[in-house]
């Protein structure tokens, strides 16, 4: 199987491999799996006090299609709001990494690690205001 | 249990539980999962009830590893190629069919997980993983740990430990299978199912590593 120059890069060559503090109050982490293949990713990102995303880092425990999503996902949201990382579709991954049929749910698995690390910070800081209001 | 559920799992006993279709050689009555027609001898098609009809045994979780073993080389005797080398290319190719299904059943139920999952399928409880995202963030946060230590251990000595915790954690999720089917408790089974996937897939990715470190 032949696989596109920018997934092998991304694979290779992952950008923001890491973790941030998953307590920090700008933080939000989303943690997914994909059971048939026994994958698990973690995506996190920074937002700031104006709602835009910071950073971003990863750590996928998977195939190699599954790494080239979720650094290429972590590239794409850095200096997005969260409704624009929320509007990032699987098949826009798929698209870029010229990901073969087979590997298309690691671009699924991205997409929603991604919604699921957005969904984290607005609980969080939905949390956070609701703390401060009371005070 | 409905009487459907029932009878399902019984495999080839009851001759007359399921309704009669025409043979295709000599049109005569045969029961639509009996795999040789009742009047004339000749091979029918592979009906492919689920894993277990097709091994003649009940559906449960716990079986007899040499009971599975004994009932598929019996029919394996039944369907092998050698006895309808002088038979006509239809009964031939029937032949392969029903060894082909036979060899699936077998190897499906021989495997823990992939039993408890033909099994889940067989009660109405199946689940698709390869269009499904688990988000149980307890068992993620667990496998995502011990994927962690694995990455981190760097000595043969410290994989070898976390073999074995692998292996005593698979044990016990099996052990655990077990339980959950006999108190018919199917959605406790598929949580046990996603995790023995995960348990299975670090003992894989443990091997790799103890294949490196010993090169």
């Amino acid at each position: 199987m032949a696989y596109s120059d920018k997934l092998i890069e991304h694979y290779e060559n992952p950008l923001n491999i890491g973790s941030f503090e998953k307590d920090d109050d700008g933080v939000g982490t989303g943690l997914v799996g994909a059971p048939a293949c026994g994958d698990v990713m973690k995506l996190q990102i920074k937002v700031n006090p104006e709602g835009i995303i910071e950073d971003a880092k990863f750590k996928t425990f998977g195939c190699g299609s599954a790494i080239a999503s979720s650094s290429l996902v972590t590239e794409w949201v850095k200096g997005k709001s969260l409704d624009e990382a929320g509007e990032i579709k699987n098949t826009d991954i798929a698209e870029e990494l010229a990901l073969p049929p087979v590997k298309i749910h690691c671009s699924v698995l991205a997409e929603d690690a991604i919604k699921a690390a957005i969904s984290d910070y607005k609980e969080k800081s939905a949390a956070i205001a609701k703390g401060e209001a009371a005070e | 249990m409905s009487n459907n559920d029932n009878h399902k799992g019984e495999g080839q006993g009851h001759v007359h539980a399921h309704p009669d279709s025409p043979c295709w050689s000599c049109r005569g009555s045969v029961d639509q999962r009996a795999p040789f027609c009742h009047a004339c001898g000749i091979i029918q098609p592979a009906r492919r009830g689920d894993e277990f009809q097709r091994l003649g045994m009940k559906a449960d979780f716990d079986l007899d590893p040499k009971d599975l073993e004994k009932r598929y080389f019996a029919f394996q005797r039944t369907f092998h190629p050698d006895r309808f080398a002088t038979k006509s290319s239809r009964e031939k190719q029937l032949s392969l069919q029903h060894a082909t299904d036979l060899n699936e059943a077998y190897d499906r139920l021989k495997a823990p997980l992939s039993r408890a999952e033909a099994l889940l399928e067989t009660k109405g409880a199946g689940v698709d993983d390869h269009a499904r995202t688990e988000s149980d963030p307890e068992l993620l946060m667990e496998a995502m740990e011990s994927r962690e230590a694995l990455a981190d251990a760097e000595t043969a000595d410290e994989v070898a430990k976390l073999e074995a915790l692998t292996r005593a954690d698979i044990e016990l999720s099996e052990e655990a299978l077990s339980l959950a089917f006999s108190a018919d408790d199917l959605e406790g089974a598929t949580g046990i199912v996603t995790r023995l996937k995960y348990l299975l897939k670090l003992l894989q990715e443990i091997r790799r590593k103890r294949l490196v470190l010993n090169n």
